[in-house]
């Protein structure tokens, strides 16, 4: 059922008119944002019609039937009147089980995200965001494509705390431990306000940040140019970057320790015996076969039980991993059958 | 009553007992609740205070000192909530009326009054302590554990064992020390109020020592054994399930002073009394089945969810007939006007306007939307401050007549409680609007957009305090100063209204007579 028709249904809008609708909410800019304030504004007719009603009628009876001196004494009118009792308590029953029922549908229209919702992990912490989107890139604003589904899945480093864009009438809090989910589909292109609306401690007020919904392909357009890692670096800083992102660091130290595997400190460049018995030179060859199948030729000393990067990584990146290796040998690029770096 | 029994009569309680000290280790009721009085009004007056200073801080603008900012919030909420609101009606209406509305000479258990006096005191002092030595900032739900120390939290156990013990007294006092002839049904509304609070107090107060008092415990000591921290939905479903009921401490009596003054003003037998009682049961039973609605979107089970905002909905059945009743009493009443008259008007709007808003937080859309925003924050105002608050000052101005002997000025009650009104709605009705435009609860943001509607809430804040402060002046003076009021100025009914005013230290100096409550 669609909510945003009680605003009709309930003739509030004539009352109110289009200047005092938008002085009630900010700007509706997801799917869900018409079923809310229809709701809204259909129980705030209802409720303002009962408090008037209650505070009339009491008014009217104190003005009507005021006291002429101290020795008059009301009239009882023996028992209560059982049918305007019933009206009264049913209208009451009918206040309430109308706001009930038309939350009800927006609700649990929120707890299950469409299938096939494009899905992006939230961090909260004091007193920022992380997001991080399919392809492993992270973001301190959220990004997404009007006309989308979003599924927001959400987790907090710290305390408790509440995401809240209010465009899109989206409001979701996180408990440390509970990981929660919510959804949204922006219909409207533009930049949002996002931030925490749950006490987190004293930098709360300043737990801000922005939603971008991006209209007409532009998310993928900007997704594709911020993940470019190449853009803006160096190959050897690139190198750098993927050797955390990518989970070298888990087994290979860089101050010459031994872990799972070699440290990568003067390790280009320099020769070592393989559990085979064989001698080889660390060079871009011997790099590359040890990203893509490290398991054929593995250094005496440790075990082959590095996975695989076939397919997971791509040529240029392996070019800047061996350029920022180089730069952490002694073992001068000379020494190396390999071809200059450009 | 004529002239010789008056010359014969044994001396008021508030000219006997004479010093400070005297007063301090009285036992009597009526010295009990003054006493609450003026310890209320100042906790009220810390709880403005930082009130006032977070609205100059917002209309200052500019970059604030975050942590005082939320340090002076965190205070505002824990003193208007925990040491004014919660105890304000049970503690000095409770104490004073319960005893006279009996027709007993004084509380069951006096001893426990004054324990129950003497911890608030406590309690009230390690609460103001807390500020000096290091002020927490963990929000009045003590939801966020950062900087919740040690001393505030002992503050608040003696507060909740203090409210324990006062319920302990109600209770036994009901039981043991009506009037002969004097069954449940015929005690007056404000008694029956009290008693079912009885059993509020009772059971939340010492949940709620026992909860603060292991949270600060494991806060200060570094282990987790409960909190926020360690396991942050047990803390909510704790928390909620004490304060929950905690709203009713207050909401219950209300609704017993006024349904007494609407048969008061009225001079009538109060319209379907034993639907009132039950009512008021009701109210009692679903203050222990709705604290999830504090908690939606917070991770609890969709269907939990669910079930408590049904049974939040399922209030408004006592509480459509308990309005219902009120209506029934005043038509064809024969009506008074006179202030206590004006604030019940006033009751009924702040505290409409505050029930209604429950029906948008409960609605489980636009609740989810709205439950961590300024709506949410109105909400609480409009009860706490429109629904609590008002019935206090109404039942202050119904009985300072029989508290002090003297009445104060029609005139300028009446005025101050319309201001009161005025400034009321200004002050709170612009939050439920910036809530409605997602402003979040509880944050300091210079938004330029809400800056106008910032403002009027400023001025509102302004005008609510000046009611206040022309309704304390109003009181005060007439006990000072005031005419004679004599023993029942309101023509009133119940028991209190047939001794003198004040009362002398026992009360009555007879047996009272027992009937039905509404005889006029």
């Amino acid at each position: 059922m669609d909510f945003g028709s009680l605003t009709g249904l309930v003739s509030v809008k004539p009352f109110l008119g289009a200047q005092g609708l938008s002085s009630w909410f900010p700007e509706a800019a997801s799917e869900h944002a018409g079923g809310v304030d229809g709701a809204f504004l259909g129980i705030l007719a209802a409720a303002a019609f009962a408090v008037v009603l209650v505070v009339g009628l009491a008014m009217t009876f104190i003005r009507r039937f005021s006291r002429s001196d101290d020795t008059e004494t009301g009239v009882d009118t023996g028992r209560l009147s059982y049918p305007l009792m019933g009206v009264f308590v049913l209208g009451a029953v009918a206040l309430a089980g109308f706001s009930f029922y038309v939350g009800m549908d927006g609700f649990l229209d929120r707890t299950v995200a469409p299938y096939g919702a494009y899905e992006i992990d939230v961090t909260a912490r004091q007193w920022d965001w992380d997001f991080t989107y399919p392809n492993g890139y992270v973001a301190d604003t959220l990004h997404v494509a009007v006309g989308q589904p979003v599924k927001l899945v959400l987790k907090t480093e710290d305390v408790t705390h509440g995401l809240s864009v209010p465009a899109m009438r989206l409001s979701k809090t996180v408990l440390p431990g509970l990981d929660a989910e919510t959804w949204f589909e922006a219909t409207v292109a533009d930049t949002f306000t996002l931030r925490s609306n749950r006490y987190s401690g004293e930098g709360y007020s300043t737990m801000q940040t922005a939603l971008i919904a991006h209209g007409d392909g532009d998310f993928q357009a900007w997704l594709t140019a911020v993940s470019d890692i190449f853009a803006g670096r160096t190959l050897e800083e690139v190198g750098e970057l993927l050797y955390s992102t990518k989970g070298c660091k888990a087994c290979h130290s860089l101050d010459g320790s031994k872990l799972v595997g070699p440290s990568f400190k003067d390790v280009y460049g320099n020769t070592f015996d393989t559990r085979e018995g064989v001698q080889v030179t660390v060079d871009d060859a011997y790099v590359k076969e040890s990203i893509l199948a490290p398991n054929v030729s593995v250094i005496a000393g440790y075990e082959p039980v590095m996975t695989p990067y076939e397919g997971n990584i791509t040529d240029r990146e392996i070019e800047a991993i061996t350029a920022w290796l180089k730069t952490l040998s002694v073992h001068t690029p000379a020494d190396a059958a390999g071809q200059e770096e450009n | 009553m004529s002239n010789g029994t008056v010359a014969a009569a044994p001396a008021d309680y508030l000219s006997t007992g004479g010093g400070l000290g005297a007063w301090w280790s009285s036992r009597d009721h009526k010295k009990i609740a003054m006493m609450f009085l003026g310890l209320i009004t100042s906790a009220f007056l810390v709880g403005a205070i930082f009130a006032v200073y977070l609205k100059l801080r917002m209309a200052a603008g500019g970059a604030p000192d975050l942590a005082a900012y939320h340090k002076t919030m965190t205070m505002h909420g824990v003193a208007m909530v925990f040491l004014f609101l919660v105890p304000a009606l049970p503690m000095v209406i409770g104490y004073f009326t319960l005893p006279l509305q009996l027709g007993a000479r004084n509380m069951a258990l006096p001893a426990f009054s004054q324990v129950s006096l003497r911890l608030y005191v406590l309690g009230l002092a390690l609460v103001i302590l807390s500020v000096f030595t290091g002020a927490a900032s963990s929000g009045w739900t003590l939801s966020f554990g950062g900087g919740f120390m040690l001393v505030m939290g002992l503050g608040l156990v003696c507060m909740g064992v203090s409210w324990a013990l006062t319920g302990i007294n109600f209770l036994v006092t009901v039981h043991h020390k009506r009037a002969d002839g004097m069954g449940f049904f015929q005690m007056p509304l404000t008694a029956w109020g009290l008693y079912l609070t009885g059993y509020l107090l009772t059971a939340a107060g010492f949940i709620f020592a026992i909860t603060v008092f292991y949270l600060s415990a494991s806060m200060s000591f570094g282990r987790g054994l409960f909190g926020p921290e360690a396991s942050p939905l047990d803390w909510l479903n704790y928390f909620w399930f004490v304060t929950t009921p905690a709203a009713f401490f207050a909401l219950l009596p209300a609704v017993g002073v006024i349904s007494d003054m609407i048969a008061g003003i009225s001079r009538k037998a109060l319209a379907g009394y034993r639907l009132v009682v039950g009512a008021m049961i009701g109210l009692l039973a679903l203050s222990f089945v709705t604290w999830g609605v504090h908690m939606l979107g917070t991770g609890q089970a969709d269907v939990v969810s669910f079930t408590f905002a049904f049974f939040n909905l399922l209030t408004v059945v006592p509480v459509a007939l308990i309005v219902f009743c009120w209506l029934s009493t005043l038509y064809r009443g024969a009506v008074l006007c006179a202030t206590p008259t004006t604030f019940v008007v006033v009751f009924l709007i702040n505290a409409g306007i505050g029930a209604v808003m429950g029906l948008f937080l409960s609605s489980l859309s636009v609740g989810s939307y709205l439950a961590n925003t300024l709506f949410a924050t109105a909400h609480a105002h409009y009860v706490m401050m429109g629904g609590v608050t008002t019935a206090l000052l109404a039942g202050l101005h119904w009985w300072w007549p029989k508290m002090t002997g003297r009445l104060y000025s029609q005139g300028l009650g009446r005025f101050s409680a319309l201001l009161y009104l005025v400034g009321l709605n200004l002050a709170f009705f612009p939050q439920i609007i910036m809530g409605a435009k997602g402003a979040p609860q509880g944050a300091f943001t210079a938004d330029p957009s809400l800056a106008g509607l910032q403002t009027v809430s400023g001025i509102g804040m302004m005008v609510l305090l000046l009611a206040i402060v022309l309704i304390a002046v109003n009181l005060i003076r007439a006990l000072l100063n005031g005419e004679e009021a004599g023993s029942n100025p309101w023509s009133a009914s119940t028991l209190e209204w047939s001794t003198t005013s004040p009362p002398s230290a026992d009360n009555f100096e007879a047996r009272p007579t027992v009937g039905d409550p509404y005889v006029f």
